[in-house]
């Protein structure tokens, strides 16, 4: 059954004479409870994709359906409620608020996510629970980046959207990383959508999308993906 | 390039750079305006003393002088002129009730005038008059025009050869009871001693006007030693207008050397935050300068400039801003015209208020480059590195049990509070600072409210106040006092040490002047002593129990009196009983009469010299509260704006640094309302923590303010709960104002550009 659907998306950036087909009619459909990887040079439409799906930005044209419902007309609030409720980010660049503690970064959800898990419980899943009361700019590189995956599970959200989330990161850091975040995303039984330039994750996906200037060129499932600790990284 | 670069950077930070150069226009335009009028009423009051030859001393006698005595005093050692002097109360024939203060110098180079229109004095005229231009345009009276005074029984025939200004006549009234001027029935007129000798026959001049260096001591030992007998010596001091000007000048100067500075002092200290903050934006730019190989020098120059330029446009509009506002609280035609009646209205701007502009231009380009400088600091790699603001500590106050309570949004609040110290402080200090302004503004207001109703409602309970004619008998005053059932007084001229004071006898069976004494309590007088007004009683250190002694002028006669309390008084004078001063051997000869019945009651009889209504004295202080309330009003506007821009630029630069986190939470899933009421919520907490801290400091300036101004009023510090709830209202609506102006950009946060780049 497919989560999220694409029918006919653009986005169009017009900056003085000039039009930039970021995403250039997108068709696609992702299923439930699958592992997306999406793969494409720089300046693809990759992060344009992950932000139109995640409502952090809205289509020029088309219709992104998620769930049955279209989020491509939602007004401002409304897309915050469905980034609030549907979906759960992690970036390149961790993105913590840096005046919070690590439990506090991740309790801030509850604010708007009633039935958020519990913090504790999450912090102690990404091996953080120790450092629960230091703040970001106290931590690694990783293991800020582990509690962004963190907040973002925190919310209990559908859909997992990850864009280069080991883009800031040294490979083997970024490897055990990349593996909590499969292995987590597993176990509490997320779709998870993944934009990276790593070669080695691609083969763990169930499908595997290809991006070049706005279009998808092309798009693999993976009948059987590698587990988490049978890739080589 | 840099100079387009200049250009460009105006642009981008047009917000605030504009608030910088509002901030210093109001901080400036505040201080200079409010200095510009007291200056501007000193020198302009000093010069039209000066031109009209305005007399140093008065020697004052019953008896009156001889131009033979007059020749003495002005041939003797330190006298630079002395003239003999004559003024009186006309009828004005034709004209009402009018009156006219007719005065005759025998010198016109002493207490003279200044001719606006018509003839040039002559001193030989017989027939001129030269009257008081105000007077003449508030009765259609024009020069050529013929008027016929009348005094007791002289009458003065003349034509209106010119219309006049007078220094002696500065402020136009008919003695102390009435405050302001009132031109239509009152106003003042010159003649020759040539026309008054023909009207009078003998003139009798009671007054020698004197322009001398000399000390008050010297001239009366002067005077004592020339004319073998004891005349009244009033320095320039203790006349009217020479006393009211110079007052008039000390409130300004007391209202523009307190509140004014502070409006500087925020203003200059928030320009310190912003600089500092807009150089740490542009610190990768500085640093990219630097790494291309331009000299510290060069990069120093042109961020210093923004810091020049700035305060250049600040202290220009501070200055056209400062003229305005001078202007606005004293100009011919407002409520300060009303009350001086002066030729020259220039408004000067004095030297130190020069200096000032010129230390802040100064302060301003000094600011500017002691933060590029720290932003300059080390190597082109140092320079390249972006501000980044403290790490991130835990606070003390999180060890507390409330700490574990607090929601994830006062968390957030505190804990940037404290990592941006400095822009807190400054939001924090805003506050404060107007609220005392506006406290001390309104509290002033409020003080004077107090006054006039403790004197005006509860002190005197009289409808109508009798002036008794100086010539009218004790029998007639008795039948007056007797007819209409009231309370009665007498005042008395005499010298307490070098001063002169009003020495008032009250007889008040009937209660309906009562006294206040420091507290606005209302004790009867005792018969045991006299009742002295606060600023005598700080002037000269007296306190119940001391004693002290009077010499009443005309004669050689000194009274010891004791003092019984302390009285809260309009004027400066001593008050007591009719019982004591028959102790003391002093006659009492009924002056005034007041009594409950209303003016029209009272019948027409040759005893009575005026009859005035209370609530006419209590009009005529209108003007007084009208030249205070531009004053107040004007502060509380410029606060209000002062406030509003401080807030509004520290708002946007919160907002600016606080972008990053607004639009992550954005991303999770916060809407913008509630990021919005996160942003607001720190503003309130703010706002009203300066509330607190800024209602007790507003009554502590109001009552620095009140000490400056305790030698024109004798007023008990007032601030009421109305006033404290106005300005918390004031403050509140302004920090709402503001937060809901920067949290409405939260609908503009681009989320997706927010979270390209790392921190
Ligand atoms: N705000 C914007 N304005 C104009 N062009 C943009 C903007 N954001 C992205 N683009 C352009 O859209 C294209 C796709 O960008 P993006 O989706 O970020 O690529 P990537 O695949 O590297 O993530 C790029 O050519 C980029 O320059
Ligand atoms: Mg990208």
């Amino acid at each position: 059954m497919p989560i999220v659907e694409f029918q006919n998306v653009s986005r169009v950036y017009t900056g003085g004479e000039h039009t930039l087909r970021a995403l250039d009619r997108v068709n696609l459909t992702l299923d439930s409870g699958k592992f997306i990887v999406i793969l494409g040079p720089s300046g693809a439409g990759k992060s344009t994709l992950l932000n139109l799906l995640g409502g952090l930005d809205s289509p020029s044209e088309g219709k992104i359906i998620v769930e049955g419902r279209d989020i491509s007309t939602l007004s401002g609030d409304e897309l915050a409620e469905y980034r609030a409720a549907a979906v759960g980010f992690v970036f390149q660049f961790y993105n913590l608020i840096p005046t919070l503690t690590v439990a506090e970064n991740v309790a801030l959800v509850r604010e708007i996510v009633p039935d958020a898990l519990p913090v504790d419980e999450i912090l102690g899943e990404v091996g953080l629970f120790d450092h629960r009361n230091q703040f970001p700019a106290e931590l690694s590189g990783g293991e800020q980046q582990r509690v962004s995956i963190a907040r973002a599970l925190a919310k209990n959200p559908k859909i997992l959207l990850c864009d280069e989330p080991t883009g800031a990161l040294d490979s083997e850091t970024g490897a055990v990383v990349l593996k909590l975040l499969l292995s987590m995303a597993k176990r509490h039984g997320k779709t998870i959508v993944i934009v990276t330039h790593n070669q080695a994750i691609a083969k763990m996906a169930d499908v595997v999308i290809r991006v070049k200037s706005g279009k998808i060129v092309s798009r693999e499932e993976q009948a059987e993906p590698l587990g988490v600790d049978e890739v080589e990284w | 390039m840099l100079r387009k670069k200049l250009w460009r950077t105006f642009l981008l930070y047009k917000a605030q750079f504009l608030s910088m150069i509002l901030m210093i226009a109001i901080g400036i335009g505040i201080f200079v305006g409010f200095n510009m009028e007291w200056v501007s009423i000193e020198e302009n009051t000093g010069s039209f003393f000066e031109e009209t030859g305005f007399a140093d001393y008065r020697l004052i006698s019953e008896e009156g002088f001889s131009g033979e005595e007059q020749e003495k005093i002005r041939d003797s050692a330190g006298i630079d002129a002395a003239a003999r002097y004559a003024v009186f109360d006309v009828d004005v024939a034709g004209f009402g009730d009018d009156a006219l203060s007719l005065s005759v110098t025998e010198d016109a180079s002493v207490s003279g005038f200044l001719v606006l229109a018509g003839e040039a004095y002559d001193d030989e005229s017989d027939d001129g008059i030269w009257l008081s231009d105000r007077y003449a345009a508030a009765n259609d009276i024009a020069v050529g025009d013929t008027l016929t005074l009348d005094y007791q029984r002289l009458r003065f025939s003349g034509e209106v050869k010119g219309l006049v200004k007078a220094g002696e006549h500065l402020i136009c009234v008919r003695d102390e009871t009435q405050l302001m001027p009132d031109y239509d029935t009152f106003g003042f007129a010159y003649i020759s001693p040539a026309f008054y000798e023909r009207a009078a026959g003998v003139p009798f001049y009671p007054q020698i006007h004197i322009r001398s260096a000399l000390t008050k001591n010297q001239i009366t030992d002067l005077a004592d030693d020339v004319l073998g007998r004891t005349v009244m010596v009033l320095t320039k001091d203790e006349v009217l207008s020479y006393a009211e000007a110079k007052g008039e000048a000390k409130e300004g100067k007391a209202m523009g050397s307190i509140l004014p500075v502070l409006f500087l002092l925020i203003a200059v200290l928030t320009m310190v935050t912003t600089m500092h903050r807009l150089t740490a934006k542009e610190k990768p730019q500085i640093g990219t300068m630097k790494a291309l190989g331009l000299k510290d020098r060069r990069i120093t120059r042109h961020y210093t400039s923004y810091a020049f330029l700035i305060g250049l446009l600040g202290v220009g509009a501070g200055l056209g801003l400062g003229y305005y506002i001078a202007w606005y609280i004293m100009h011919p035609e407002g409520s300060m015209g009303t009350y001086l009646d002066m030729p020259d209205w220039t408004l000067r701007l004095p030297l130190f208020c020069v200096v000032i502009l010129a230390a802040a231009e100064i302060a301003l380009t000094l600011i500017g480059y002691g933060s590029v400088r720290r932003m300059l600091a080390g190597n082109a790699a140092d320079a390249l590195r972006p501000y980044a603001p403290k790490k991130m500590k835990p606070l003390r106050a999180e060890k507390t049990k409330l700490w574990r309570r607090l929601g994830f949004g006062a968390r957030w609040n505190l804990r940037d509070v404290s990592r941006h110290k400095s822009r807190t402080l400054m939001s924090l200090f805003g506050v404060v600072g107007c609220t005392m302004i506006i406290i001390a503004a309104l509290g002033m207001s409020d003080t004077m409210d107090a006054f006039l109703d403790l004197y005006y409602d509860k002190a005197t309970l009289y409808d109508t106040r009798i002036n008794l004619a100086d010539d009218a008998d004790g029998a007639a005053s008795e039948a007056i006092a007797g007819s209409y059932g009231g309370d009665t007084s007498a005042a008395v001229s005499a010298r307490l040490e070098d001063k002169a004071v009003s020495l008032e006898i009250y007889d008040t069976p009937g209660n309906l002047v009562r006294f206040p004494d420091e507290d606005d309590h209302f004790q009867p007088l005792g018969d045991d002593g006299a009742y002295v007004c606060l600023r005598l009683s700080r002037a000269f250190d007296l306190s119940p129990g001391d004693t002290f002694t009077l010499r009443p002028y005309g004669g050689d006669d000194v009274y010891t009196l004791k003092v019984a309390g302390l009285i809260r008084s309009v004027s400066e004078n001593i008050v007591i009983t009719p019982a004591y001063a028959e102790k003391l051997g002093l006659s009492y000869d009924i002056h005034s009469v007041y009594t409950a019945l209303a003016k029209e009651e009272i019948r027409d009889d040759s005893a009575i010299a005026s009859v005035q209504s209370k609530q006419t004295i209590i009009d005529s202080f209108d003007t007084f509260i009208d030249i205070m309330n531009v004053m107040v009003y004007i502060l509380i506007a410029a606060a209000v704006v002062l406030g509003v821009v401080v807030l509004y630029n520290l708002g946007v630069m919160s907002y600016t640094e606080r972008y990053r986190e607004m639009a992550t939470l954005k991303v999770v899933g916060f809407k913008d309302k509630k990021i919005g009421r996160l942003l607001i919520g720190q503003n309130m907490w703010i706002s009203f923590l300066g509330l607190v801290l800024g209602i007790p400091l507003g009554v502590y300036v109001l009552g620095v303010l009140l000490d400056a101004l305790a030698g024109e009023y004798e007023m008990k510090l007032a601030v009421t709960a109305q006033t404290c709830f106005l300005t918390a209202g004031l403050i509140v609506g302004m920090s709402l104002l503001v937060s809901v102006l920067v949290a409405r950009k939260n609908r503009k946060i681009d989320m997706v550009e927010a979270l390209k780049a790392g921190e």
